[in-house]
């Protein structure tokens, strides 16, 4: 097999063909992307404001430095992304095993419900959860009932925080869950019904089989989500405000701020987006190291 | 199967066929001769392109201008495109940024606050208002101040933000006041009478969205400070004025008599819903208030109280509104100075409709005044004829810095007051820390 | 078999999660059969003024227009990224070898940079191509997702390669394996791309209404934008559109969920 000349001349044919297949995405990616990616990293060389633009060097990425409400918004989302990216795989990981299950009623009903949220406009969506964790609203006077202390919501940096995370969870669990559904059905259902013959529990089941087998799509979901709470901004700008004060600001929002709120400073904007780049670059790098082994 | 295969790629090279045409051809939704004059910034010779937002509000009142102008001027026409505020913005940056300014519109309406930022930023922008023969001295002078750079005027005004308090009368009955003992007072007799309101009626006096320094800017226009010095530089450590602003405030929300609330809904609904006793805003604020029908007659409209340490406190500020601003793209400038003079720097029908029509529109042009719609009284608002008091407190108002980087010290601002009131954090260290921010903001 | 307690608490689970993930919608539904202040007031059962609600909407914008655009650029946009998309994903893993895997690595670079950061050059890029206000302008950027590539080629993973062997033997050519047998059998990881496509090209806002001009232009995310625009929000009418707004994502996921959880059919066996 190794000598063969035959066999080597289909590899390469194949091989070609392989190169075919993904040009015209690459070229997009790359036209559509890397260009504008790249003239991105050529602002970030300049300083000032407005289009009154000059070469700065690594100006700007110094800056960043000694930048205490980067560090903040740094802060804030490494939080979120340690907390709220696990939680949400794992719940989301659970539900689709749940809804699997051949033998459950009402599944199409579930399922779509569950799903509701990420389609939800967040217009809605950011005015219910305001209201629902208003100082009178809707979980203060649960808390009450419960004969517990209300919780003024927005006012703490950890509570702000904390809603901002429940807001994320609820908003894309049912996102994932999909993924996770579809990725299932590339498992024979057979193998189930044989694990359960030969005595395997649910929880065996779901360690044992689902887990390994889901591999690619949990990676699949960990790249999306960690690059998804790197990049937050939907939440930050639209539920807290960033506040209190600027507790719960995210980097993207910061990075919006400085464009188009503020007086913009484009050179700046792009150094930062830069280091989020690189931070999502390397985090992935890490978890395709950890979890795409074939 | 195989059917099915077949169907899918006869599909998609008909969609990529379809694609293809629409690419070339433009929008093919929208060629129905609008394209043409919206991306050539008025090809037309009559016809004048416009951004602007709000259908009951801006874009009719740009609509009914140039009906008016088109009694005189025969085949005149404005194109609106509804783009809100800070899409305007973001387009702006965006056309400004990438050097091309071909798909500005002729015209586009620009909210005061950032009439600074954008001038300083990208002068390209603009058109010279100066000598177009508008009389800016017929409007009021605060209001004409916030598109004025260099001395060069950029902008027409347009909508009034003057500030307003606006009382419910009714509480105010409870606690025994009347509207005048809180019209032309200081904000310690407020903050008084307002413990009265909260123990006679269990209502706070005002309420106020967290993190929003909204009152706060308020206040230091009413005296005419602002947190910029005239040379440009910032003002926030050691400014008297902001620290008063900041000091009343903080001893409202301790003393229960201003309540801080989550958001702009919860805001709005603290006013229809009555669990706040007034509210102190841009007269805008109205269209919200009267929205709740049957409280109808429940309100009064005064002046807002007015510091007491400072040499130049008056009773008046103001909060938002907005300018008309004409484009470099713009083919005719003279045809869009002329339209804008003849409607909003002179046409009294114009405003006298604007408010008939109950688009709560209301002018910062002087001779607006004059006529009897503005006269008329309202009867939500007790009786009084709210709309000429309206613009006389707006002539009244003094102008202040705004400055390219307003809304990096409102930012800050912000951050520092709900540190202080809603986390227990140090006045004076929050203040300095809004300083380093604007400054390093600055520094880029 | 599963304990009934089990069993029980699996609906129960199933049941609260379901309720809460559908509370906002019923608040958006309540919304729009409300009066203005009713909403602001916290209203949460159905009024009557869902009629009047609907009248202002259309009087104040082109919900016509804007629906027909909307689902237009979301149709034909998921049509052509899911086609661009899967066969490079599969092109990347059924052909896969280093270099391809290292093409793939830095395609995905592309998905991590700040949308704020490349709006400006990607701008500058279609006004030089005199391209502003075309539908091109819309759909170029989202066409070719490194998410959607990453997707089809997670996905195609676990596609046979014994399958591949014997339609080769069979003598069909390279694409004809892509698209009778892949598509076919994948029919689940298109469902489950085809909703999120479409969801997310139904979503989008800050993009279309950059490189949009034109009222003609408008989509839904831009009307319910512009109902939040004005000094005072009829929230009534708000809620309306953004009702509106979200059912098509809705009826969408409800019709593609069967394909993609209810197993592999027909076609392998």
């Amino acid at each position: 097999m190794k000598g063969s000349g035959k066999k080597l001349s289909l590899e390469r044919r194949h091989n070609l063909t392989g190169w075919v297949f993904l040009i015209p995405a690459t070229a997009l990616i790359a036209w559509m992307s890397f260009y504008p990616m790249i003239q991105a990293f050529i602002l970030s060389l300049q300083t000032g404001l407005g289009i009154n633009l000059k070469f700065g060097g690594l100006t700007n990425y110094t800056r960043i430095l000694q930048d205490a409400t980067f560090r903040q918004c740094l802060f804030n989302t490494i939080f979120y992304l340690i907390i709220q990216v696990p939680v949400m795989l794992i719940l989301a990981l659970i539900l689709a095993s749940m809804l699997n299950n051949k033998h459950l009623r009402f599944k199409g009903l579930f399922r779509t419900m569950i799903f509701l949220p990420c389609a939800t406009s967040l217009v809605s969506y950011s005015m219910i959860f305001r209201s629902m964790f208003a100082n009178d609203g809707l979980v203060n006077t649960l808390l009450r009932g419960i004969g517990m202390e209300p919780v003024m919501w927005f006012a703490n940096a950890w509570t702000a925080r904390a809603v901002i995370i429940i807001a994320l969870i609820w908003r894309w669990t049912g996102y994932n869950m999909v993924f996770y559904l579809a990725g299932l059905q590339n498992i024979e259902y057979s193998v189930y019904e044989a694990a359960k013959i030969d005595g395997a529990s649910p929880r065996q089941s779901f360690f044992k089989i689902t887990v390994p087998l889901l591999k690619p799509t949990i990676l699949l979901t960990a790249i999306m989500s960690t690059n998804g709470t790197l990049q937050l901004f939907d939440e930050s700008m639209n539920l807290t405000n960033g506040g209190p004060g600027q507790a719960t600001m995210t980097l993207s929002h910061y990075i919006y701020n400085m464009s188009f709120v503020q007086s913009p400073n484009f050179g700046y904007s792009a150094a930062m987006s830069i280091i989020v780049l690189i931070m999502v670059a390397v985090l992935a790098v890490i978890q395709m190291k950890v979890g795409d082994e074939r | 199967m195989k059917r099915k295969v077949i169907a899918l790629l006869l599909a998609s090279t008909m969609v990529l066929s379809m694609t293809a045409c629409g690419g070339s051809g433009g929008d093919s939704g929208s060629s129905s001769g609008s394209t043409a004059s919206s991306e050539g910034g008025g090809s037309g010779d009559n016809t004048l392109t416009v951004w602007t937002w709000d259908p009951n509000f801006n874009v009719y009142a740009i609509e009914k201008a140039a009906e008016i102008y088109a009694q005189d001027h025969e085949g005149f026409k404005v194109e609106v495109t509804e783009v809100l505020s800070d899409d305007i913005e973001t387009n702006l940056t965006t056309a400004a940024s990438a050097g091309d300014y071909s798909t500005l519109p002729d015209i586009f309406l620009m909210q005061d606050n950032s009439f600074q930022k954008y001038v300083a930023n990208y002068p390209d922008i603009f058109t010279d208002l100066t000598d177009s023969g508008v009389d800016f001295s017929q409007f009021a002078e605060a209001k004409v101040a916030y598109s004025v750079v260099d001395g060069k005027n950029y902008g027409v005004p347009f909508d009034n933000g003057a500030v307003i308090a606006a009382y419910r009368t009714d509480y105010l009955e409870q606690a025994g006041f009347t509207i005048d003992d809180f019209t032309d007072i200081t904000w310690s007799d407020f903050m008084e009478k307002a413990k009265v309101v909260k123990e006679k009626t269990g209502q706070p006096i005002l309420t106020s969205q967290a993190g929003s320094p909204d009152l706060i800017m308020e206040m230091l226009q009413s005296c005419g400070a602002s947190l910029f010095n005239e040379d440009g530089s910032v003002n926030i450590v050691g400014n008297d004025a902001l620290k008063e602003c900041m000091e009343i405030y903080v001893q409202m929300v301790e003393d229960g008599t201003l309540v801080e609330v989550t958001d702009w809904d919860q805001y709005v609904a603290s006013l229809n819903n009555g669990t706040v006793a007034s509210s102190i805003n841009g007269c805008w604020i109205m269209a919200s208030i009267t929205a709740q029908e049957d409280q109808s007659g429940k309100w009064a409209i005064t002046n807002m109280p007015r510091l007491e340490r400072q040499e130049n406190a008056t009773n008046y500020s103001n909060n938002g509104g907005s300018s008309w601003a004409i484009s470099s793209n713009c083919d005719n400038p003279e045809l869009a100075m002329d339209f804008l003079n003849a409607t909003f720097a002179g046409s009294t029908e114009l405003y006298d409709d604007l408010l008939t029509a109950g688009t709560g529109a209301i002018a910062t042009w002087s001779p607006a005044k004059e006529s009897d719609v503005y006269a008329e009284p309202s009867e939500f608002f007790g009786g009084d004829a709210v709309n000429s008091k309206i613009l006389g407190f707006s002539e009244q108002t003094p102008s202040n810095v705004t400055g390219p980087f307003y809304y990096d010290a409102r930012n800050a601002v912000g951050t520092a007051l709900s540190a202080i009131t809603q986390q227990g954090a140090d006045m004076d260290s929050e203040i300095e820390k809004a300083q380093d921010t604007v400054e390093f903001n600055m520094g880029g | 078999m599963m304990s009934k307690g089990k069993k029980f608490f699996q609906y129960a689970f199933l049941t609260i999660v379901s309720l809460l993930s559908v509370f906002p919608l019923y608040y958006m539904f309540c919304g729009a059969t409300n009066k203005s202040t009713d909403v602001v007031a916290g209203r949460l059962y159905p009024g009557g003024y869902l009629v009047e609600n609907f009248k202002s909407l259309i009087a104040n914008q082109d919900l016509a227009r804007a629906l027909f655009n909307s689902f237009r650029n979301a149709i034909v946009l998921t049509f052509l990224a899911l086609l661009i998309c899967s066969i490079a994903g599969y092109g990347f893993e059924i052909y896969h070898d280093k270099g391809k895997d290292i093409v793939m690595t830095i395609l995905l670079m592309a998905m991590m940079i700040p949308f704020a950061a490349i709006m400006i050059p990607l701008f500058r890029m279609f006004s030089t191509m005199k391209l502003t206000n075309t539908m091109t302008a819309v759909m170029l950027p989202s066409l070719s997702t490194p998410f959607l590539i990453m997707m089809f080629r997670q996905s195609a993973r676990s596609f046979p390669h014994d399958m591949i062997e014997a339609a080769r033997m069979d003598g069909l050519s390279e694409i004809g394996i892509f698209f009778r047998m892949f598509i076919p059998t994948m029919k689940s990881t298109y469902a489950a791309a085809m909703t999120i496509t479409f969801m997310n090209a139904w979503n989008n806002y800050l993009w279309p209404k950059v490189i949009l001009k034109t009222n003609e232009s408008i989509t839904m995310p831009m009307l319910v934008a512009n109902l939040l625009g004005g000094y005072s929000v009829d929230y009534g009418m708000l809620m309306l559109g953004v009702f509106i707004c979200t059912v098509p994502t809705a009826i969408v996921f409800f019709c593609l969920q069967k394909s993609f959880a209810e197993g592999i059919t027909g076609s392998v066996k």
